[in-house]
């Protein structure tokens, strides 16, 4: 037992004397978690300009501009008198969308008649389009349900079946977790999964591709000593970060960590089989650096797995983040039970025994190798 | 025998082409590598559009028209109703295990309410921690259950005497036209495909520069001899960096082909000036990855440092979160990444068709951008050439 922690210490040394895997396995993640979270902290977007074209010059008119830029996620910052100006302000990017109110608006609504409104939106930019319309949709569904309402009881209907000719049915929509559709809430805490999982990948490259192959002791060893390093990582990025930056976690620890130890023992053992297939140490890395924004699109994260054909996302479980990005994210900020991912844990279970013997059986055939070579005939 | 050529860009070159092409594992980094990322890219967001998204129905009423609202939630294209549960509790459960995306509440005595004049509530919940996702099933179903409401509405206005046109003037008095001036499909091939692409290449486009520039500074007095073979140090570098410059081109022109060709987006605006700063983008890469290749230490370091700043370029380019919403810090740090300049000009011209004159200021930036990385990138490359003759490289003192 005490030779194993002096192993497990001598794989820490190691990693510390190491100015690369340092690097890599410590300084980096500091600086992802200084730095990624970065672009979100606002969380929602606020405010998108718009650029209200109002042809009609009318109290109504004038009303629905002012709800579109009492909504809180819009903003009229600019009104143009003719479309090609609002194009121009569109293109320069000093507004996101433009509407127009047609003339006659106001004659049209009072007389009973439709009177349509028009949104352009850049569809190019999902965020900046959704809060737009948004905005736009429910400044023309309020007043429009307003006017109904007047034009209904002024007929003598009484006010409430005017009420319910106007919205027969009430729907109310409830966000569960992150209520408030936050950005960074969305992003980083799955983001911060796959970070772990490509430094430590990369870590274990740059310490062990290219060398002789492992034995005894050293070869539990040094895996132990990642865990461990990887599991206080765990900690700070999953349970510090979201403090610090003040997103949604609600999990419990340990659920966490029934989760972390399984994608850590097979990310651990998917990069010592990694390491032994590629000869040199920037192999790896330049091997791993590429995939980081394939693998969190293949994670389901934010593209539906529903959506992709099902052999890539059978292919993608070969990855321990695809697993436990979402598993993270189902306990912690979702606040499910260790059950809701035991399906998860055991894909995670499933890899690092596999990648374990792949690992072993690599390391067993090099070191027959390497014998074969040594002993002359 | 051959006679040797004289020091210059040529000779650079052709021996970097040498170099290339005695290393298998380069030559597939070059080419091979992104391009089976775009494939596997281009598979994740084959359907371009998420449809079929698993919902979850708790019918407490179990009548008609609580049969009515699930049909036409189950209809829309962007979902299916795949679990009729008996309660609330185990819908969450189905939730949380990820098994649907959303649940739709129909509460008891809803079709008694409706008849009898008393709006019965609704409720959707959705997984907003899959924003982009719960946002899908968060529209399509008060879309779905929307048009139900206003089907209702015109029912029993027409019960009440009212002409159809009547009615349905009534319901909506104030009609939106929406209409996405571009990516009218709202495609996910063109929000995303079109610019994770880009990004990923620009990684691997600074990763080959930082391998090649690093391979001559691991060797004794490395810089001086490339210098001396390249005859200037301008002559040295570019002869070393065109060979990558031509495969970053060939493969961005492939995630290029794949996006019109394969999945026949539209390009709306100047070919010509699409090909100026796509050269541009190109060479702003390489000579970010050759400046950090001189900056740090030794090739690990410098691939890890290209790591650090390469990888998270995406978030601040503001595709995904719009730029205006950032923190400056952020702003500025996304200003000086040639992804930034680059999606800007993409989505400027591609997708928005615009005046070649609007483009010009980001032009003018990637172009700044290059000016200052290869110029950097030169300037220390001639320092290190002229430095003592002693140039062992240092152990990597440089971070990440």
């Amino acid at each position: 037992m005490m030779a194993l922690i002096r192993e497990i210490l001598a794989a820490l040394r190691a990693l510390f004397a190491d100015a690369a895997a340092r690097s890599t396995m410590i300084v980096s993640i500091l600086i992802y978690a200084a730095l990624y979270p970065q672009p979100y902290i606002a969380e929602v977007v606020r405010d998108v300009p718009v650029a209200v074209v109002d042809l009609d010059g009318s109290t109504a008119s004038r009303e629905l501009t002012r709800r579109i830029d009492a909504a809180e996620s819009a903003d009229v910052a600019a009104t143009p008198t003719d479309l090609p100006k609002a194009q121009a302000l569109f293109f320069a990017r000093e507004v996101s969308g433009i509407v127009i109110v047609p003339p006659h608006f106001e004659r049209d609504l009072l007389n009973g008649q439709a009177a349509p409104i028009a949104a352009y939106g850049d569809a190019g930019y999902f965020l900046l389009y959704g809060a737009m319309m948004g905005a736009v949709t429910s400044a023309a569904r309020s007043l429009g349900a307003e006017i109904q309402y007047a034009r209904l009881t002024a007929t003598g209907i009484d006010p409430g079946l005017a009420q319910v000719l106007v919205a027969p049915v009430t729907i109310t929509p409830v966000a569960l977790f992150n209520p408030q559709g936050g950005y960074a809430s969305y992003v980083i805490p799955a983001a911060f999964v796959l970070i772990l999982q490509q430094t430590l990948l990369m870590g274990i490259g740059i310490l062990h591709a290219g060398r002789k192959p492992a034995s005894g002791l050293a070869m539990i060893a040094a895996p132990l000593a990642y865990i461990l390093l990887y599991s206080l990582w765990t900690l700070a990025t999953q349970m510090i970060l979201p403090v610090l930056y003040g997103y949604p976690r609600i999990g419990v620890w340990w659920h966490l960590y029934a989760v972390a130890i399984p994608f850590l023992m097979a990310v651990t053992a998917m990069g010592f089989a990694l390491s032994q297939l590629v000869p040199q140490r920037e192999g790896v890395v330049v091997l791993l650096v590429v995939l980081g924004l394939p693998l969190f699109f293949l994670s389901g994260i934010s593209w539906p797995i529903e959506s992709m054909p099902a052999p890539l996302h059978l292919m993608a479980q070969l990855v321990p983040s695809t697993s436990a990005m979402s598993a993270f994210v189902q306990l912690d900020q979702m606040g499910a039970g260790l059950a809701a991912v035991t399906d998860k844990v055991l894909v995670l279970l499933g890899l690092a025994t596999g990648y374990t013997l792949i690992a072993l059986a690599i390391n067993w055939l090099r070191t027959r190798r390497l014998q074969a070579a040594s002993v002359p005939k | 025998m051959k006679r040797p050529l004289r020091p210059g860009f040529q000779r650079v070159l052709r021996r970097e082409l040498r170099q290339i092409a005695a290393r298998p594992a380069l030559a597939f980094l070059l080419g091979p590598y992104p391009l089976l990322l775009f494939v596997l890219l281009a598979t994740v967001f084959w359907a371009g559009l998420p449809t079929s998204l698993p919902v979850a129905v708790v019918d407490l009423d179990r009548s008609q028209i609580s049969r009515q609202i699930t049909r036409m939630v189950d209809d829309t294209p962007e979902l299916t109703v795949t679990a009729q549960l008996p309660t609330l509790a185990a819908a969450k459960q189905s939730l949380l295990a990820g098994k649907v995306y959303g649940i739709l509440l129909i509460p008891e005595h809803a079709e008694r309410d409706v008849l009898s004049g008393t709006a019965p509530e609704i409720v959707t919940f959705y997984n907003n921690q899959m924003l982009t996702v719960g946002g899908i099933v968060a529209r399509a179903t008060g879309t779905a259950i929307g048009t139900f409401s206003v089907g209702l509405s015109v029912q029993m206005r027409q019960a009440r005497g009212q002409s159809t046109e009547d009615a349905l003037i009534g319901v909506t008095p104030i009609p939106i036209q929406q209409s996405p001036l571009f990516n009218p499909a709202l495609d996910y091939t063109q929000f995303l495909l079109a610019t994770v692409m880009p990004t990923v290449l620009h990684i691997f486009i600074c990763v080959s520069a930082v391998l090649c520039i690093a391979r001559d500074r691991h060797s004794l007095g490395g810089m001086a001899r490339l210098v001396r073979l390249g005859g200037t140090p301008i002559r040295a570098l570019a002869g070393k960096l065109v060979p990558y410059g031509i495969a970053g081109m060939i493969t961005l022109f492939c995630a290029d082909a794949i996006i019109f060709g394969t999945f026949e987006a539209p390009f709306l605006g100047s070919l010509g000036l699409h090909l100026v700063y796509s050269v541009l983008f190109v060479a702003t890469c390489l000579s970010l990855g050759a400046l950090l290749a001189l900056v740090a230490g030794d090739t690990v370091a410098a691939l890890g440092l290209t790591g650090v700043l390469t990888a998270p370029a995406f978030g601040f380019a503001g595709i995904s979160f719009p730029r205006f919403a950032m923190n400056g810090f952020s702003q500025a740090w996304g200003a000086m990444s040639p992804l930034t300049p680059y999606l800007h000009l993409r989505t400027d011209q591609v997708v928005r068709g615009a005046d070649v004159a609007v483009s010009l200021p980001a032009l003018a930036w990637l172009a700044a951008l290059f000016f200052l990385y290869f110029g950097l990138a030169l300037w220390l490359l001639a320092r290190q050439a002229q430095g003592t003759g002693a140039l062992v490289p240092q152990p990597a003192k440089v971070t990440a």
